[in-house]
Order: C-alpha cells, then structure tokens, then sequence
C-alpha cells in the first residue's frame, strides 16, 4: 500500500493535500472520459462513483500522514460522498445510469442478478449489524487533541532580567560586515547563504553563525535534530514532536523576536492553547544566556535558509 | 575479555578455517558460483575479491567540502577527528574519521569499507549507505531527502580523501574483499523458520555470543568491560530492540542485516567478524535467531507480527492509550501467567530528560512496557524494561544527581568517556497522574514534570531496594512529598531482575478516602499518565532520568447490552426494508408489464 500511496513525511499540509485531491478528481473524470470517448469502454456511473469513494478512502487512510483518526475520516468521507451523489444526480441521463445497475439487481432477470440480489440480500443486514456494533462498542481510541502551534506572542518578554519589545528588539548578531543590523533578506544575508562559517577569515556574520552552531548541536539538536528538521534522538519520545525548523511553517513565518520569546521562556512559558504541561521544549534562558539564545537563532535561520519574518 | 579472543587469534584462525573450509568445498562452491576459482584464495565462505574504487573527481571533493562543512562539521569536527563541538555530550561519539575504521560495512574484518563515488547503488556503497539512512541509536540522521544522492557522493568523496588520513581508499596494498550478499546462490538463505531459530539459539552458545550479549541478548553479558579502539566504554546489542541496530533503518527486522554485521564484524569494536569461524549456513542461523528475539507484538513469540515502525524516527510506532482490561477474580501474581500473556501491551517511548538541569542527554532507558488490568477492587500495571545491570544504591552512600555534563570537556572528560565511572544509584522507575484528573477539562492537565504547584500529581516510584512509594508533585522545582498513608496502599506484588531486564507489578485500590491526593481510577475515562524511568548505573537520580509523553490509561468498560442489542436491531430492520424494496419494486415492475 505505501508503495502506492508513498506518504507525506512531514506532518500535514493541507495546501498540498487540497491541491492533490483537486487534481485526482480532475484526472478520475479525464480517465472515464477516455475510456468512454476514446476506447469505447463505457463504464457505468455506479462503478465510476464505487471507485472514486474507494480510491478516497484509500487515499485518507494511506497518504497522510500522521494517520488521521477513524472519525475524521469519516467526516472526510461523507463529504465525498455528498459530492459523489451531486455529480451521479446532475443529469437526469447520468442519474438513470447509475440506477440501472441497482434496478437491474432488484428486479433480478438475469442469473447473474440473482445471485447478486441472494448474495447483498444476506449480506446487507450482517454488515449494517456490525457498523452498528463497531459503533456503539466501547472505544478506547487515542483522543484527538488540537493544538495551538504558535500561540500570540506576548507583547514584551523579560528574559535574564531584561525586559524585550517584541516589535522593536532586535538580533544583535544580524549584522553586515560593518556592524550594522541587517534586516530579514538583505543582501549581505543572501551573500553569506552558502558561506563557511568556519573559515578563518569568515565575516563576523558568519562567526555569529558558527557561535550558533555550536550551541545547537551542544543542546538542541537532541530533540530538533542533526538536519533541524525535528528528528532528533529523543524525538520519537516526545509529543508533540519538536518543531521542524526547515518546514516553511514554522521559523519562516515567524518573527525573530517571537523565536526568542519561544526559545527562552520553552514550553512552561506558552499559554494555555500552547499546551504548556505536555511540551518538552525547555526554558531555555535556564541554561543559555542572552546573546547564546541571539546566536543559535541565527544559526536556525542560516542553515534552513530562511529569512524572518518582518513586522509588516 | 573473551570477546577479544577471536580477534587476537584471527590470523591463525582465518588461515585454519578457510583450509577446512576449502577441504569441505565449501569454499569452492562459494568460487565457483561466483566464477572466481582460486583454490588458494584464502577468503572466507561467502565472500569474493574486490577491487579499489574509483578515484573520486577533484571537483565532487571541493564542492564535498561545501557540505561537509555546513552539515557534518558540528559532530565530525573540522578535522574529521569526530570532536566537532556536539561531541562531548554524545554517547557513541561520532565517528572519527581519521583512521579509516567504519563499522557497518560490507568488506571483511578489519578492511575499508566499500565507497565509490560514481555508484550510489544501495547494498554495493557502505558510506552511501550510512549516509542515506543513518545510523539508528546513534546521534546520526538518515541524509536521504536532505542532501541529494550527488550531494551525498560528494560530501564522502571528500571525507575519504580529506579526513580519512591513515589510510588510502586508491592504496594498492588495500584489500576489498567483499560478502557477496547479493549473490542468491552463493548465500543460499535459509529462511526463517522454528527450525533455524533452534539451530541459532544453539549456535550462539557455541561462537559465545551469549558472553558479550547476554543469556537472553539484551546486551547484558558484558556490559562494563568493553571499549573501542578509541578506548570509549562500549556495550553488546540488545538483540530485542533491532531498530537500535547500526544500519537498520529500512528494515529492522530484515535478516540480511544481521548476517551482514555477523560476517563482516563491527571495526573499532570488540564485535568481531565470526566469517572465519562459522560456515554460511550457520550464520544464517544465528541471524534468524538474532532476529526472532526482536520485540514483536506478542511477547516471546517469534511468529506474532511485526511491530509496525514510525517511518518519521523509524522507533515501532507508539499508541497513547494504555488499555487496563476488566478481570474477574484475583489478579494474576505471576507476569507469565495466561492472562497477562493476552493482555496487548504497549510501548512507552522514553527520552532524556533535558528540560531543566541536570539534564540527561545520555538516556539508556529508552523504552518500557507497559500492560494493565482492574478487577473490582484494584488497579495492576506491569512494568518490564531492558536494563544491562542491576543497580542497587550500596548502604551508606549518599544520593546526589551528578551534574550536568558540560558544554566542551574534551574527549577525556566527555559524557562517553565517563560512562561506567558513576556512583550506581537505584534503578527505578514511575508512574504519575494528576491527583484530580476529574477537574480538568481535557486536554488541560498538570505539567508532565510532577505538575506545578497548585496542580499537584500523584506519583508512584519503585526502586531498586525494593521500595514502592506514593508521593505528591507540585512542580519540577520543588521536592517530591512521599503520602505515607497513601504508600501503604500500594503493593508491589512482583520486583524482579533476570537476563537484562526488570519486572515490576504493582498494585493498587480502584478507591481510596484520600480524594484530594490520590488519583481515583473510573472506568471509561482517560486518565493523563507520565512515565519515568531511573538507570542506576548511568547516575540517574533525581531529575537526571528517562520521560516519557502524555500516555492514557483507560478502565476499559464492560460491554453494554445496548452495544450488544442494538446491532441486532439494526440488522433485523435491515431485513424488513429489504423486504419492503423488492416487493414494491416487483409491483411496480407488474404495473408497468399490464401497461
């Protein structure tokens, strides 16, 4: 099954899946429209809308993931089904089609329709009996629990003593080679992308860069990983997982000070809808100061590429 | 060391063996399938010769170079030397590169592995093959989806030419002589099978791999004694956890791997290769037998399915909810008794603690199981975890969590160094709830580090000493309250170490009068529940330990008749309004034929 359906690997996207799915839609039509007017297969409605919900299931329960849970499925699912039944009924030509089959059955004229009428006639109210059960047996799923992942940042943070405004502080490692701070995707920053940090005669950017780069990998990268992708050692033990800084949602689309607000004050520090008991991540102004927290952000931002996000 | 044995007499050994080897025709077959014949090529049964790889191009090393120093630096150091500054506080180090000794390899004991840097064929490139998938319980991600397969080649190019400095990989006097795994005739697999395990758990007696490994293989035969050739403490698989195998990220549970890291040894490790002293067949053997003791969904048995594996941190996969079933009667004392056996069991991923000081970034318990049932009156959990040793706290000595390891210390003072230097505290291990579960609107509840201070938890720890105590948290920051009314409810019914792993069964009353400290149990609820665990001797005590997530117990409730009843309802309407559809389709059908 993975095989054909190989998974999405780094947590959901929805922007992704919604576009799949519109494309899998567009091309099940293009498919039966070949069949039918190219090849002259003629396949009737009831299959076509059999196959697609099959193939949706399939889809729901194979290509995303972390595995959604049996009950979103099903709210996936019936709205498939509410949309199969608009498309089945939009002609009065396709809705006969896809009831012959069904009367056909009923009615059984043929041998071959008869059987299929004994056979679902027995099967029918074995399989609602035991929706049914499945149902109302008591259940002891994991319980789904949402959460907020970045959470309002407060408008100030003290931090060591130090009070920083969250809209007007300022890394003081982003820096060009003459000291002045550089904002977000300036071109100094763009210049030094692909840079050796630990090159002797490296700039003072990218000295900084290397600072960070040692503090992470001396703390962070138990949980966030070698790659910064939230795969580190003890992150199969951990939920929610550490955050995967080389996703386009997380670091990339967040201030720098609102990083710093994070990093500092960890999981004990996010508000409720953060839930601040179930994180790990910890306050990390506890074992770093303020200029190693400054420079380990940086080094996040310079190995994933990104730039910050600026106040706009 | 005994362990040792083969490799100081491999020499002897390997000229013995191939002899009586190529006396049986053994070893000829092995040529002949692979059209080599040399009757006096003194290789061992399943191997074939190799030839140097191909020169890496100048350009592949310099933009190698590139990557190297923006992905492999922080743990590999700028000299390769495996002291980059994320070394100190790991345990395996990474790798120094400088030798040239590489541990999972396709090559004979003691050669380079296989690296060419035009090849990127899976099975036929070792350094490619580490690179793309990492090396599992190991600091080292899989790069696959990172760097590309040209990225990957490139990064190696330059690590075997620029860093790798003792040895050459173009060096003519270099042999490769290489298992020829791929090659289905020559190897001619056994498969996995009752029989095969039966021959292997022999064999394993025989080549004395239960010396280092352990009577069970939980890698508790020798655990203290070891180092490797940089004179770091090392310590034997623990067969029963292959997703920890070096090199077995795609598969765990594929026997290839094990015959692999059998044949060839492991360098730099006191795992030698047994090519020499073990016919092919008898490897695969062994390697059924290794496999067969892997964790599986049953317990102890070697045909029950697989555990399925995260393919995000390729760990088996955990489930969140711990099902405590309804028993009738008393609760088994005995953890081999029926009743337990059919009990599912969950896994409980466990990670060091590193959120406040002293941290744990060197964590040795990294799972538990865990099983649970109720009767009317009590609550039992079953604990059972790996631990190579015993640990028990000698009288007298005082208890003082070591510090946390410094940022740089250098090789000699590094966390790897260090191990099995600790004073050996108790191992312990613990199970939290929130004293008042009932209060909070879910999912809110105390933080997992022994709540906070006016959400208190309740916690029961067991120690190596035999004590099983209830205390009260109120936070990471302050001390643990031992309830001694609330200690006397709680009964360790079983406590028991044997062949590498701890036994523990508690329990305790559904209810007690104590509401306000103590967790009360309902059926049908989901109950938030934290483990942790304590390795006496990794200095664990005290914050520095192993923490699990969030996990649910759950009383699972018996059936309602209404789930039984209804069903049945349901299908019997079902019937009726099949009745009523054909009937009035068959009237309308005679309408329609009068017409």
């Amino acid at each position: 099954m993975s095989a054909l359906f190989p998974r999405f690997v780094e947590g959901y996207m929805p922007m992704q899946m919604l576009g799949e799915v519109g494309l899998q839609i567009v091309l099940f039509i293009y498919l039966f429209y070949l069949l039918d007017k190219k090849m002259g297969i003629k396949v009737n409605k009831l299959a076509q809308a059999t196959s697609l919900f099959i193939y949706s299931f399939l889809y729901f329960r194979y290509r995303i993931y972390p595995p959604l849970p049996f009950s979103v499925i099903a709210i996936y699912e019936t709205n498939v089904l509410i949309g199969i039944f608009m498309w089945v009924s939009s002609t009065e030509t396709s809705w006969q089609d896809f009831r012959r089959p069904l009367i056909a059955v009923a009615d059984g004229l043929t041998p071959t329709t008869r059987i299929t009428r004994a056979v679902s006639v027995v099967l029918l109210p074995f399989l609602v009996g035991f929706l049914g059960w499945n149902n109302m047996k008591p259940s002891i799923d994991e319980p789904i629990e949402l959460r907020t992942v970045h959470p309002a940042p407060p408008a100030s943070t003290k931090v060591h003593g130090k009070t920083f405004v969250l809209q007007t502080a300022r890394n003081p490692y982003r820096v060009d080679d003459q000291g002045n701070y550089s904002e977000g995707s300036s071109p100094i920053m763009k210049t030094y992308l692909d840079g050796n940090p630990w090159d002797e005669k490296a700039p003072p950017y990218l000295q900084y860069v290397r600072e960070g780069g040692q503090i992470f990998f001396q703390n962070c990268h138990f949980c966030h990983g070698d790659n910064l992708n939230g795969r580190g050692m003890f992150a199969f033990a951990f939920n929610p997982i550490p955050a995967n800084f080389t996703d386009a949602g997380t670091i990339a689309q967040l201030q720098e000070t609102f990083v710093f607000w994070r990093v500092s004050k960890g999981g004990i520090g996010l508000p409720r809808e953060g839930f601040p008991w179930a994180s790990v991540m910890p306050p990390w102004e506890q074992h770093l100061t303020i200029d190693e927290i400054w420079k380990v952000i940086l080094f996040e931002y310079w190995h994933t590429g990104y730039y910050p996000r600026t106040w706009d | 060391m005994n362990c040792y044995l083969f490799k100081g007499t491999r020499k002897g050994l390997m000229i013995a063996i191939a002899a009586v080897a190529v006396g049986l025709g053994a070893g000829v077959a092995v040529l002949w399938a692979t059209g080599e014949v040399k009757a006096d090529s003194g290789l061992s049964p399943g191997f074939i010769k190799g030839t140097n790889p191909a020169k890496p191009d100048p350009k592949m090393i310099e933009e190698g170079k590139k990557i190297y120093f923006r992905k492999c630096v922080w743990c590999h150091g700028v000299d390769g030397g495996g002291d980059g500054p994320g070394a100190d506080r790991l345990w395996p180090r990474p790798r120094n590169f400088n030798q040239g000794t590489f541990k999972i390899r396709h090559t004979a004991s003691g050669e380079l592995p296989l690296f060419d840097p035009t090849k990127p064929i899976p099975g036929q490139n070792d350094l490619f093959d580490t690179v793309t998938h990492g090396l599992p319980g190991s600091a080292m991600p899989p790069w696959d989806g990172i760097l590309t397969e040209q990225q990957r080649l490139q990064v190696l190019s330059f690590v075997t030419t620029q860093l790798v400095k003792d040895r050459k990989f173009d060096d003519k006097t270099e042999t490769f002589t290489i298992l020829d795994i791929n090659n289905k005739d020559a190897m001619k697999k056994i498969p996995y099978s009752k029989e095969s395990i039966a021959k292997g758990a022999q064999l394993i007696v025989d080549k004395k791999c239960v010396e280092c490994h352990g009577n069970e293989g939980r890698g508790d035969g020798n655990p203290f004694n070891l180092k490797d050739d940089w004179g770091f403490p090392i310590q034997p698989a623990d067969w029963h956890k292959c997703w920890n195998f070096r090199g077995s990220r795609e598969d765990p549970y594929r026997v290839e791997t094990i015959f692999r890291t059998f044949s060839t040894g492991v360098n730099g490790t006191p795992m030698p290769s047994f090519a020499d002293n073990t016919t092919v067949e008898e490897r695969w053997h062994i390697a059924n037998f290794v496999n067969s003791v892997c964790e599986r969904e049953k317990e102890g048995d070697p045909f029950s399915p697989l555990l399925q594996m995260d393919p995000q941190t390729a760990k088996p996969k955990t489930n969140f909810v711990v099902p405590s079933a309804p028993i009738e009667g008393e609760i088994p004392a005995d953890p081999n008794d029926k009743k337990w056996q059919d009990r599912p069991r969950r896994i409980i991923g466990m990670g060091g603690q590193i959120t406040h000081k002293p941290r744990n970034f060197v964590n040795r318990i990294d799972d538990l199981w865990i099983q649970s049932m109720y009767n009317k009156n009590e609550i039992a959990f079953l604990f059972r975890w790996d631990d190579r040793t015993k640990s028990q706290v000698e009288p007298g000595v005082t208890v003082v969590p070591i510090e946390e390891a410094p940022p740089v210390a250098g090789e000699a003072n590094s966390i790897a160094a260090k191990q099995n230097t600790y004073t050996v505290y108790n191992d312990a291990v613990a199970i939290q709830f929130p004293a008042k579960w009932q209060e909070y609107a879910p999912p809110e509840k105390p933080r997992y580090l022994h709540g906070e201070e006016k959400r208190h938890v309740d916690l029961w720890k067991w120690e190596a000493d035999g004590t099983l105590k209830a205390y009260t948290g109120s936070g990471w920051d302050k001390p643990l309250e031992e309830r001694p009314g609330a200690t006397e409810k709680l009964k360790l019914v079983k406590g028991e170490f044997n062949e590498g792993r701890w036994t523990i069964l508690m329990t305790r009353p559904l209810h007690t009068d104590d509401k306000d400290a103590d967790v009360q149990f309902e059926t049908g609820k989901y109950i938030p529940t934290v483990f942790f665990a304590w390795d006496g001797h990794n200095g664990d005590a005290g914050l520095k330990m192993a923490v699990s997530a969030f996990y649910y117990t759950i009383l699972e409730p018996p059936v309602p008749i209404e789930a039984k009843v209804y069903p049945i309802l349901m299908a019997v309407g079902m019937i009726i309004a099949e009745g009523w559809i054909l009937r009035r389709r068959a009237t309308k059908r005679e309408m329609m034929m009068k017409k």
